[in-house]
């Protein structure tokens, strides 16, 4: 069994998300696709799988053009995706998930006995020890991906895509996946294995071995590793600007203690479900504080809305989720970047027009280079990289003394990366005071001072930042290991 | 699930028996054979409503159309019978096949024209009373068959003939949910279209499928009517969007889809009959009854999400 | 290079705001109708016509300002109806002056919509959930306090307001009521306030995004309570305008009467259901077309009967049009790019 993709072109409004990509897998053999997300892996995953119809180009199975036109007519030819997403449905069970496609009947009913039994098969091949019977929805996020693993498992399928499917799980968690990927290869399957971590690629088998033809292919690849600016370390001098006593959380977080000074770039490194984010919005007023105490500029301080963090702390968050909680896609761009600032640019009777929001917001458009004909376009039709400089703008106009910065650089061009890098540096330089969350930990070594590991909703470690990639990745995986090894310990 | 779902009942139930002692108590006729019958033929209407309401719950959709459509498929029959002589079964069977036909008409409009599901339920709610009142010309009516109506008023005991259509119902329907292949793909949709959408599943026919199921409940509870009137009134339909929606979100529904309870959308029915025949019993303002549903619904939501948010599920 | 884009009216009509194409749709309408029935173009019918779509567009401007926010008011009608009854009330039995009066139903009805928002975000219920409950509790209330006893002795002056126009007639065509012009007043200042103002653009960024919204230190809770405080008093402005129209104040004329109309013309006129668009002119222009139709089929002597079903009809055919021009819009643009 071979799948050929030849020239798959495609694009969304605004965004051209694949150009010409080609590639081959064939069965036995597992390639693997680097690049950064937003390179175009998943649009080409799910043109593969018919969830997208491709522009331009053609698919080929065994020599044969092939179009599917849904998932199902993907699944029915043997081709099977672990998307990026999650794709569970919460109030299901365990077996029902993975088995939902082709659930066991008698009598035209599902069975869920056998349902039952024949998940349990999957769940031993990928070593995960759950009730079947459970609703997903009470599952941990590593937990999760491996059921959708499971799922992908039960379509018996021939050709096998995993999209980043380590991103959530522990170095003991991946190296089962890994054990798994080289059985089931040599059962015979056709896999790609996409992720943006150098050390899996080179771990997992014939990286990129077919896959210098596409223009694209090309460009995702050492992108990983290019990190174009490394921010010289610099002895955090300025004044505390916030410090965490012994914050908890309802979403689990326990005792985590730390200080942001002006002037210092603060990094908290974890994998994916550790509770980064969540931290990040409690601290700025979106969840609330179960335990400990903050306190902002040496005064004990309590946050109860972002609105709050913003206009009396002076601290602001730039999400990782960009669409939805970073930009407004159908508002322009003078709109977006002024949406920190109205209540600054309101005259009487909180009176403004359009007029005094281009000249609030244009020397920061212009200071972002963000590339547009005119500050009236939408944001929605900007590209990934241009919104994310629109919802960095959106702070600077804001004139914050903290921001939290989550995930800046996720889906977005190396160009605009580096930028952004430089960018992060220069406001920390100009005393801004940067709590800067990352699972990319190339930009965590480049940019931080210090780097805090967080593991299962608590800091478990922090080190210096000696600007050595080698050094600094031992360390502050040897962190996660270590306490992974003790939550097993514990149980 | 168990455990979510109990709590849920256990809060109607005990509103249910808790008002039952108290009517009994209070007002002595309650009790009577009649009344009880009289409460549940009241019952049997709503429940096919709400059903028919929350079978689009369930796939995350609503239908703003299932009192207009109800009313249609009462019309008709009832027009067939009267004005064309049609034969009761066949006349039945016709208005249920219209009332299928009109789910289906929703649901081709909601996924082929991917307008929102409440625009085109607003909009055709509207084109089919348009029709009944062109039909009618807001004349019921009266000349039906003698067993029909027989079927309508008949009893056995404090039990409604009319009552064995409902739980035949609820039967299907709680077999269809749990256990069939079909509903089990509605309630995927409705928890997460795009992931049900990947593993295969066809939202486009989980929303076709699930409006016309809920065109035929709604058709079937339509023909009820009629039969419990013993007249096909155009008016029949008029007053059923708020129970619609009352019934499943009081028995636990979620707007959001995915969740529903077929047995707590039983009790809540129950528990708004109840509600009813007590306004009639104690002869308050009939009116009292609008405000309680009301006031009832507000309590219900507050309290899931209170009880929601307490075990953690927020 | 792009050749010069030829000005032909499909084009224009293609390219052109769906306001533009509602007010073509509109035009042709009246121009069919004026043909077909010489009375749709009577004085007696233009005036009653402006006089009924006045309090329809005020009915739209109660939900658009809900929809604005991605949310929906169920209770419109429930809150006119009460604020019906509660102007009777307050000019009949307590004998308030007029402007008292209205002042103080205008309270009522943002009070009622105040109680609305304050359920939704305290429980953090669905808008559509809540105001279906609420709009049962306030017609409920409402129907038990007054036992739906119409009140018919209202001042003669508010009356006489209703039949009162505005600037001198000419020719065929009737002074312009001042009803209407009641109703293009609240339209200029909800045009001000969403286009000019700091709690328009937070409207509109609650509706196009609550998250990115309150994560830009929007107060997102606060913006919620304030629209529905605002649709309670335009709902009970429209019911003012149609006590005035009526010159009586009696339950049985809102309510679910207004459920359809309070959608059709804001949704009619391209205010998004999803919330972060609206469009006030769009409304206007919807419920013109709304009263239009009815008015128009009426005059034919169509028929009271079939009207629903045109109007339902209508409604899908309208936004499938616009769907459609705004599809071939967007395909013309990423041609040219």
């Amino acid at each position: 069994m071979a799948l050929t993709v030849d020239k798959a072109s495609k694009s969304f409004p605004g965004v051209r998300a694949l150009k010409d990509a080609s590639l081959e897998l064939r069965s036995g053999e597992v390639h693997a696709l680097m690049g950064e997300n937003g390179a175009g892996k998943s649009t080409l995953i799910k043109i593969i799988t018919g969830v997208h119809r491709p522009d331009g180009g053609r698919l080929l199975l065994d020599g044969q053009d092939v179009l599917f036109a849904s998932p199902r007519d993907a699944i029915r030819l043997g081709i099977s995706a672990v998307h990026q997403e999650r794709n569970l449905i919460p109030r299901f069970s365990v077996a029902e998930n993975i088995l939902l496609e082709n659930l066991p009947r008698r009598t035209g009913l599902v069975d869920y006995a056998r349902a039952n039994a024949e998940a349990k098969k999957y769940l031993e091949m990928i070593g995960l020890v759950v009730d079947t019977r459970t609703e997903v929805r009470h599952l941990s996020v590593a937990q999760m991906q491996m059921v959708e693993i499971a799922k992908a498992l039960s379509h018996e399928a021939k050709v096998l895509l995993l999209d980043e499917p380590t991103a959530s799980l522990t170095g003991e968690e991946a190296d089962a996946l890994f054990a798994l990927v080289q059985r089931l290869k040599a059962q015979g399957a056709a896999i790609l294995f996409v992720s943006h971590k150098l050390e899996e690629v080179l771990a997992i088998g014939e990286p990129m071995a077919n896959m210098t033809r596409g223009r694209l292919i090309e460009a995702m690849i050492g992108r990983a590793e290019r990190i174009a600016v490394v921010r010289p370390p610099k002895a955090a001098t300025g004044a505390v600007k916030l410090e965490a006593s012994g914050v908890a959380t309802a979403a689990g977080h326990r005792d985590i203690s730390f200080t942001v000074r002006r002037g210092e770039i603060l990094g908290l490194y974890g994998l994916v479900g550790a509770g980064r984010t969540e931290l990040a919005r409690a601290l700025v007023g979106k969840d609330k504080l179960s335990g400990g105490t903050l306190s902002i500029d040496g005064k004990p301080a309590v946050i109860r809305s972002v609105e709050e963090a913003l206009k009396r702390h002076r601290i602001g968050y730039l999400s990782e989720d960009r669409k939805y909680e970073g930009v407004v896609l159908l508002h322009p761009i003078r709109f977006n970047v002024a949406m920190t600032i109205w209540d600054r640019l309101a005259r009487f009777l909180g009176f403004q027009t359009a007029a005094g929001e281009r000249r609030a917001t244009e020397p920061f458009a212009r200071q972002l280079e963000i590339r547009t004909p005119s500050l009236e376009q939408s944001v929605g039709n900007l590209s990934g990289g241009n919104q994310q400089k629109v919802s960095l703008a959106k702070w600077l106009a804001a004139k914050v003394d903290l921001l939290i910065i989550d995930e800046p650089t996720v889906g977005i061009d190396i160009k605009t990366k580096a930028y952004i890098h430089e960018l992060i540096g220069k406001l920390a330089d100009d005393g801004l005071a940067i709590l800067l969350i990352s699972s990319e930990l190339p930009e965590m070594v480049a940019l931080a001072d210090r780097i805090l590991v967080m593991h299962e909703f608590r800091i478990v470690d922090g080190f210096d930042n000696d600007r050595s990639y080698e050094a600094m990745s031992r360390k502050v995986m040897g962190a996660i290991h270590r306490h992974s090894d003790e939550a097993v310990a514990v149980e | 699930m168990g455990a979510f779902f109990r709590l849920q009942w256990s809060g109607i139930l005990v509103g249910i028996i808790a008002g039952g002692i108290a009517l009994a108590l209070s007002a002595p006729a309650f009790l009577s054979e009649f009344n009880l019958f009289v409460l549940l033929r009241s019952i049997c209407v709503s429940l096919l409503v709400a059903y028919a309401q929350m079978v689009m719950l369930g796939v995350g959709q609503m239908n703003l159309s299932v009192g207009a459509l109800g009313g249609l498929v009462a019309v008709v029959t009832g027009g067939l019978m009267d004005a064309l002589g049609v034969p009761t079964l066949p006349a039945i069977m016709i208005g249920v096949a219209a009332g299928g036909a009109a789910g289906f008409v929703n649901g081709w409009l909601t996924v082929r024209t991917g307008i929102n599901g409440f625009i085109v339920t607003l909009a055709t709610a509207s084109a089919f009373a348009g029709i009944n009142l062109g039909i009618t010309k807001a004349v019921p009516f009266y000349n039906l068959p003698a067993d029909f109506v027989a079927f309508g008023n008949g009893r056995v005991g404090l039990f409604p003939l009319l009552l064995i259509v409902p739980l035949l119902v609820t039967v299907v329907l709680a077999l269809f949910f749990a256990r069939a292949v079909p509903g089990r793909h509605m309630l995927a949709v409705g928890g997460n279209a795009p992931a049900a959408q990947l593993s295969g599943v066809s939202v486009p026919r989980a929303i076709i499928s699930a409006h016309v199921l809920s065109g035929l409940l709604a058709a079937v509870a339509g023909v009820l009517a009629v039969a419990q009137l013993g007249s096909a009134q155009p008016t029949i339909g008029s007053d059923w969007l708020l129970i619609s929606f009352a019934a499943p979100i009081i028995g636990g529904a979620s707007l959001a889809g995915g969740a529903i309870s077929i047995v707590g959308t039983l009790l809540a029915v129950v528990l708004i009959g109840l509600i009813q025949n007590a306004m009639v019993l104690v002869k308050v303002d009939p009116y009292w009854v609008q405000f309680l549903l009301g006031a009832l619904i507000l309590a219900a939501v507050w309290f899931n999400r209170y009880r929601a948010i307490k075990v953690g599920e927020i | 290079m792009d050749p010069a884009p030829r000005r032909t009216l499909t084009s224009l009509l293609l390219r052109g705001s769906t306001q533009a194409g509602l007010f073509v749709i509109l035009v042709v309408l009246w121009v069919v109708f004026a043909n077909l029935a010489p009375g749709f173009l009577s004085k007696f019918n233009l005036n009653s016509l402006l006089r009924s779509v006045a309090v329809d567009i005020v009915v739209g401007f109660a939900q658009m300002v809900v929809l604005a926010t991605g949310g929906m008011n169920l209770s419109v009608g429930a809150i006119g109806v009460c604020a019906v009854m509660f102007s009777g009330y307050l000019m009949q039995v307590l004998g308030l002056p007029i402007p008292v009066a209205i002042a103080g139903t205008l309270a009522l009805g943002a009070l009622l919509g105040w109680l609305n928002g304050f359920a939704i975000v305290k429980t953090g219920v669905n808008s559509f959930v809540v105001t279906l409950a609420s709009a049962s509790l306030f017609s409920g209330g409402m129907l038990i306090l007054t036992k739906a006893v119409p009140l018919n002795g209202l001042p003669a002056e508010f009356g006489a307001f209703g039949k009162s126009a505005v600037g001198p007639a000419i020719g065929s065509m009737p002074a312009i009521p001042s009803l209407a012009v009641v109703a293009l007043a609240i339209g200029l200042g909800l045009y001000v306030l969403f286009k000019h103002s700091t709690l328009g653009r937070q409207i509109l960024a609650v509706g196009a995004n609550a998250r990115a919204a309150e994560m830009s230190g929007i107060p997102v809770d606060r913006t919620i309570v304030f629209v529905h405080a605002l649709s309670g008093a335009l709902a009970a402005a429209a019911a003012l305008m149609l006590t005035a129209r009526l010159a009586a104040a009696m339950p049985a004329v809102a309510g679910d009467d207004w459920l359809l109309p309070s959608f059709l013309a804001p949704v009619i006129g391209g205010t998004a259901l999803s919330g972060g668009i609206v469009s006030v002119v769009g409304t206007i222009l919807g419920a013109l077309l709304v009263s239009t139709i009815r008015s128009g089929l009426l005059v034919l002597e169509i028929g009271n009967f079939w009207l629903p079903l045109f109007l339902g009809a209508f409604l899908l055919a309208a936004i499938l049009v616009e769907r459609g021009r705004a599809a071939y819009v967007a395909r013309e643009q990423a041609r040219r790019a």
